[in-house]
């Protein structure tokens, strides 16, 4: 099991997520800023591919062709010094968890994947067993975050009290790596420990608090019926314990949450006065960052005017 | 010539052809028939008449030493050192050669090589028989009193045996009152009866028992800090804990009436209804109150004395301390019990987040008379009455996440069929529902669950996901009724978790101090889960009750009551013999070095007159020591090293391979390689040997000398009690040697031996037995 | 050592093996410790399952069916109604994993044809992730979002490289396009061979059937 004292600040490689780079980008420049006031030590590299996260779980990409991209990108994280890879999505922290799991635990597949990558001239991709550890060098930024959060507190620079905040902690954190999630995996608590940090009012259980968001991949898409159906169910049971805010940890989650939120409206005939944001935003903000030219919030679908004003 | 003295009697068994069938016994005697020696043979010497003619011509000849050539030493050596024994022979004149396992069935080779082995060994038995002094068997008296660590109902009945059959027993509790889990649970289930009867009513007599039994000397408030010595003499140190109440306390119960502070009261799961000086319950025993210190006023700093001014006995002391008391024992029983499941581990179910979501024994506390609602079912959050209640099986067990355990904690089916019928029986209107993955309702229990039934419990086979609860505070409990595949969300006004029993601290602490092996799961680990289910990982230390596995309390007093007889039997030994074939110190050679102070196992220590000291009940005789000492003082007694190379000179022939094995595994594993009809070239000459630490340079000079073709040493593995101390050091040993003979041609080695893995074995003295020998 | 499977690129998914439990513990997609043989059908997964609570897909009924080598499974429809989530992974309490159980069942039904209409809108999307090292989302998909969202997200998807640059992040695709690297370790494991020959199978069978299905239409 993970402990908080493991959490490392040097060497990380922020690796760059597809949902974040197309839809909130804000929550890029969020971590970065974030890093920055924290004195982490971090590379963003323009070289890095995505990790092939949704076309896994669209069941298109199999898992060898998963494991070989992501052994392209373990072998730039450790060419340029960084290798704690640490992701803003939790779909992209369990793929390649899995991937450095595959490739330490089955020669099969590092000796299949090696090849290819001699085959087609690529050697200084070549993956060494054990170059990487599975727990040691996957990290997601909330748990970076967590590391601080006493640091982020005596920061902070914003007035949370009465704010009624509630985490969505990502399924693929929390629920596919259970060995290795700090604390007890059926209950997560670093957004809730970095939000109380920040002196906001947390919400500590809520129905459907272990529900998915609803996303679930092609679901959204081929089944958006019942997709929007669950969450909905989940909007809803953060509207009965008085939400505010919630907090996620996973771009895919915050597209659910914040695009489909209008439609849900719509479609459902309620309304739901609750605004989302990424623990790196939200961290980024208490860090005193400015919520357009940082957080990119003017990127969401819920506006989150009105809410920044309660603030002040 | 003075023969008579030193005349060596040799004994050849035929073993009714399974050794004289391949070894020829005529030539086997003529060749061990010298002037000092007089052979005999018989079919089976291992029988009435073969031991009979064994002590018949020790008479007869005034033999002073006898050899053996038959089976394994491992098989009838304690036979035949008894009947020497018998024959007026200290039973150290006597040596079994293995002509058996380790040659007549162990080679393929023809009958001359087999019978030339067999000769080799016998000789070297021969030499080393003379070089052999008597050995006095070592008994220590055994303390005849036991401990008993742990006051709830296993350690109760434990210690109530002992001292009802003459024990002085001393029996240690970590809290203020004896009477553990039982005393809380009010009612339990029986197999016989269908009626739930009083816990209180059977635990409290036996409690009070406990108090005035003459044989017993309860010590509450108490731990075991530390044991020391084994078994038969064990040497307890216990801390006895400040309870800043004296033994004259009349419980009259003035003090805890005018204490202004209230604390969480344990007893009943933590509802805060006790005073910082009180009684664990009523019927606690020792009826001495005791402070919290932790809450007190006054022990926290503050300035209060209420207590102190209302005692009419003055027994009120707040300058009490801690005291360490030593006991002496001869054994000690592990009754240390489990703990509860911390159900918030398991949040989905709700505990600690919704205040009507409960454990089966604060249910039970609820049903008490002496619990928090008097005896009246009412929901923690208003006292009002549940309508339905849902009881969740398994919350904890059966669960092989990192949150669970794996095992199945065996007593929360029939705990939850007992509150269901408790609830139906006094108020029939109230809905039971049991979530259940399996029920498990063993034996004679399996009425119970009918009569469950019958009452009008409802069961719904599934394991719920996750409890819910709803603006107006009631419950709905998701769970699949993977009977008929339908989910259900069935309401709930108080939801019930049957949580797993774990391993109490305690039990897990106390482990530790013992020495004694856990379980994968926790527990204290059984030597033998059929034959000795009390037995620890060491001697003279045993386990009952739930500190041993989950289980409810008939098994426990079942297992109380045995470990209790096994205690007995063991303290009516009177005294323990142990084994003569340990070091022993010459403190004429010895130069206070203290080198053999790095003994593996703690067994040597200075004396308080600045002497070196076995400790004859912790030395197993590995020999480590006698490679340690530089003055040569000190040996292992029937492993001198004058005996070793009497040994090996009688065995050893030109081109041989020479093999010394650890007596245990090692030795063991090259008889299997013949009791599996597997092979090696009789060339290969086994010599035992305590462990391979006690191999010297001089005996491999010798060997290489007598023209050896190579020379092997087989250890016990690291999972082998000796091994894992001493395969390391066998090994630094073998390095050293190899290293000081600078090993031409690399002719020394080393193995570790694994008694299933015999082939292996085989194939390795094959190799070595016919390897060339370089230069 | 692991015991995953071998061989042509479906093979480490979903290798050929006696019965689907086999398959199942042998495929890549799988955590070696899935503890499908100890399944004792306690319905801790479908009382979590959120498809489960809204649709017919029951995870523990599927799991019994692959325990029971029932094969209609592969073809049965539910299966394409599971969330990814991992909750029935989480709750387990024999550590099997209903949720990769279906990701191998999906890879089987695609393999036959059957699952191949829920994917063949997907092709696309590999090929331009072989060009520029990021995910986009199929233009069907994008079509529906379209519609679902306000114009306020379309503008800023029209402006996505401008927000970017006052965001102060960089273009979206990765630098020189990955030097093809993307493409040539694609092409080595066999993944582009793999969806042309799903793609032949979907274009002859969406011919022959002259239909065009899909879901919430």
């Amino acid at each position: 099991m993970k402990t908080i004292e493991h959490i490392p600040d040097q060497g990380i490689l922020l690796f760059k997520t597809c949902m974040v780079t197309n839809e909130y980008p804000g929550i890029e420049s969020s971590s970065t800023y974030a890093f920055d006031r924290l004195g982490v030590d971090y590379f963003v590299s323009d070289e890095q591919s995505c990790c092939t996260g949704l076309g896994f779980y669209f069941d298109l990409f199999d898992q060898l062709s998963t494991t070989a991209i992501a052994a392209r990108n373990f072998a730039i994280a450790k060419k340029k010094g960084y290798p704690n890879i640490t992701a803003m999505c939790s779909t992209c922290y369990a793929i390649n968890k899995k991937a450095c799991s595959l490739l330490n635990g089955n020669e099969e597949v590092r000796t299949k994947i090696n090849s290819i990558f001699r085959q087609a001239g690529l050697d200084d991709l070549v993956y060494e067993q054990n170059s990487l550890d599975e727990v040691d060098n996957f990290y997601h930024v909330v748990e970076i975050f967590l590391s601080k959060a006493k640091r982020i507190g005596a920061l902070n620079t914003i007035d949370l009290s009465g704010v009624r905040v509630a985490a969505h902690h990502a399924c693929h954190y929390y629920k596919i790596h259970y060995d290795d999630v700090i604390g007890n995996p059926e209950n997560p608590q670093l957004i809730d420990t970095i939000a109380r940090s920040c002196g906001a009012d947390v919400v500590e259980w809520y129905e459907d608090r272990t529900l998915t968001c609803g996303a679930g991949f092609s679901q959204r898409h081929i089944n958006r019926e019942t997709s929007l159906k669950v969450t909905h169910a989940k909007l809803e049971s953060l509207k009965n314990a008085g939400v505010d805010l919630v907090l996620h940890m996973c771009p895919n989650c915050q597209i659910q949450y914040d695009r489909y939120q209008p439609v849900i409206e719509k479609e459902f005939g309620t309304k739901y006065d609750l605004v989302h944001m990424h623990i790196s935003q939200f961290v980024a903000l208490a860090l005193g960052a400015n919520p357009d030219k940082v957080c990119g919030f003017r990127t969401h679908s819920v506006p989150l005017d009105d809410f920044l004003n309660r603030l002040k | 010539m003075n023969q008579s003295n030193e005349q060596v009697g040799v004994f050849i068994c035929h073993c009714g052809g399974n050794i004289s069938d391949t070894v020829d016994i005529k030539s086997l005697k003529q060749a061990i028939n010298t002037s000092n020696t007089i052979v005999f043979d018989h079919e089976y010497l291992c029988s009435n008449l073969g031991q009979n003619l064994i002590k018949k011509n020790i008479a007869r000849c005034s033999l002073k030493k006898v050899v053996i050539g038959a089976c394994t030493p491992a098989k009838h050596e304690k036979l035949f050192k008894k009947c020497v024994d018998d024959a007026g022979l200290n039973p150290a004149m006597l040596e079994v050669a293995n002509i058996r396992e380790q040659c007549s069935w162990a080679h393929s080779d023809d009958i001359d090589a087999v019978t030339q082995k067999a000769i080799s060994l016998v000789r070297g038995k021969v030499r080393r028989v003379q070089n052999a002094k008597p050995l006095e068997p070592i008994q220590i008296p055994i303390n005849p009193s036991a401990l008993v660590i742990g006051g709830g109902i296993a350690g109760i009945d434990a210690a109530l045996n002992l001292a009802n059959n003459g024990v002085h027993t001393y029996l240690v509790e970590r809290n203020a009152t004896i009477g553990g889990n039982s005393a809380k649970i009010g009612k339990i289930f029986s197999p016989e009866k269908l009626e739930e009867e009083c816990a209180m009513c059977s635990l409290s007599p036996l409690m009070n028992e406990v108090g005035l039994h003459p044989n017993i000397t309860l010590m509450s408030c108490s731990e075991v800090e530390n044991v020391s010595g084994s078994a038969g003499n064990f040497k307890v140190r216990v801390r006895k804990k400040a309870r800043y109440v004296n033994d004259n306390c009349m419980a009259c119960g003035r003090c805890s009436n005018v204490c202004p502070v209230f604390v969480e009261n344990d007893f009943n799961c933590g509802v805060k209804d006790k005073k910082a000086i009180s009684l664990s319950f009523a019927q606690a025993v020792p009826q001495i109150y005791s402070i919290d210190s932790e809450k007190c006023i006054n022990l926290t700093g503050g300035t209060c004395s209420r207590c102190q001014d209302v005692c009419k006995v003055g027994a009120i002391d707040f300058d009490q301390k801690d005291e360490i008391v030593e006991l002496n024992v001869g054994t000690i029983i592990a009754a240390t019990g489990f703990d509860e499941f911390d159900a918030s581990r398991k949040p989905q179910y709700g505990y600690g987040l919704f205040a009507n979501v409960v454990t089966q024994m604060e249910l039970a506390r609820i049903f008490g008379v002496n619990g928090p609602t008097e005896g009246k079912l009412a929901c923690p959050s208003n006292l009002s009455k549940p309508q339905r209640i849902v009881m969740i099986q398994c919350v904890g067990s059966r669960d092989e996440k990192p949150t669970g355990n794996r095992y199945c904690s065996r007593y929360c089916c029939m705990a939850a069929l007992k509150h269901a019928s408790l609830v139906k029986k006094k108020y029939p209107d109230v809905e039971v529902t049991i979530c259940y993955i399996d029920m498990r309702a063993f034996g004679l229990y399996e009425n119970y669950y009918r009569a469950a039934q019958d009452l009008g419990v409802s069961f719904v086979r599934g394991r719920p996901a996750e409890v819910i609860e709803k603006p107006d505070k009631s419950l709905v409990v998701k769970v699949e009724d993977t009977l008929t595949q339908k989910v259900r969300e069935i309401p709930a006004d108080l939801v019930v978790l049957s949580v797993a029993m774990e391993a109490s601290t305690g039990t897990r602490q106390i482990a530790q101090t013992l020495n004694v092996t856990l379980g994968e799961d926790g527990f204290i680990k059984e030597k033998h889960s059929k034959l000795k289910p009390v037995d620890t990982s060491r001697d003279g230390i045993f386990v009952c009750g739930t500190a041993q596995s989950p289980k409810d309390i008939t098994d426990t007093i079942a297992q109380s009551g045995l470990a209790a007889a096994r205690t007995c039997a063991f303290i009516s030994g009177g005294s323990i013999t142990l084994d003569p074939e340990i070091a022993r110190v010459d403190l004429s050679l010895c130069d206070g070095c203290g080198e053999c102070l790095k003994c593996p196992f703690d067994a040597i220590s200075m004396n308080d007159h600045g002497n070196v000291a076995i400790n004859p009940l912790v030395c197993n005789g590995c020999g480590y020591c006698t490679v340690l000492c530089d003055q040569k003082a000190i040996s292992i007694a029937g492993y001198t090293e004058e005996q070793i190379h009497a040994e090996i000179e009688g065995v050893l022939e030109k081109g041989d391979l020479l093999a010394f094995l650890s007596r245990n595994i090692a030795y063991a594993t090259a008889d299997n390689i013949g009791s599996s009809a597997a092979t090696y070239p009789a060339n290969t000459k086994i010599i035992r040997v305590p462990t391979t630490t006690i191999v010297t340079q001089s005996m491999i000079e010798q060997a290489f000398g007598a023209g050896a073709r190579a020379v092997l040493m087989v250890e016990e593995p690291t999972d082998d009690p000796i091994g894992e101390s001493v395969y390391s050091l066998a090994l630094d040993n073998f390095q050293k040697l190899k290293e000081e003979l600078g090993d031409p041609g690399g002719r020394i080695h080393f193995k570790k031996a694994y008694i299933p893995n015999y082939r292996g074995l085989a194939s390795t003295l094959t190799t070595l037995s016919q390897e060339e020998v370089g230069e | 050592m692991s015991e995953k499977a071998t061989g042509t690129l479906s093979g480490y998914d979903t290798p050929e093996c006696e019965t689907l439990a086999e398959i199942v513990k042998r495929s890549l997609r799988t955590s070696d410790s899935i503890g499908i043989d100890r399944c004792i059908q306690c319905g801790a997964c479908t009382a979590s399952c959120p498809a489960a609570r809204f649709t017919d897909y029951n995870p523990r009924e599927i799991v019994k069916r692959v325990m029971e080598n029932d094969c209609s499974v592969i073809g049965d429809e539910t299966i394409w109604n599971c969330f990814y989530c991992y909750t029935c992974h989480l709750r387990c309490p024999r550590n099997n994993s209903p949720s990769q159980v279906v990701q191998v069942l999906r890879q089987l039904s695609i393999n036959e044809g059957t699952g191949l209409d829920k994917i063949d809108m997907l092709f696309e999307y590999g090929i331009i992730f072989a060009e520029i090292g990021v995910s986009k989302l199929p233009p069907l998909f994008f079509e529906q979002m379209e519609t679902d969202f306000d114009e306020h997200w379309l503008e800023f998807k029209e402006n996505l490289d401008e927000v970017r640059s006052e965001l102060g992040l960089g273009p979206i695709g990765i630098r020189d396009n990955g030097r093809g690297e993307i493409r040539a370790i694609l092409e080595g494991t066999g993944f582009f061979e793999r969806v042309g020959r799903l793609e032949q199978t979907a274009t002859t069978e969406t011919d022959s059937k002259q239909s065009f299905r899909r879901d919430g239409k």
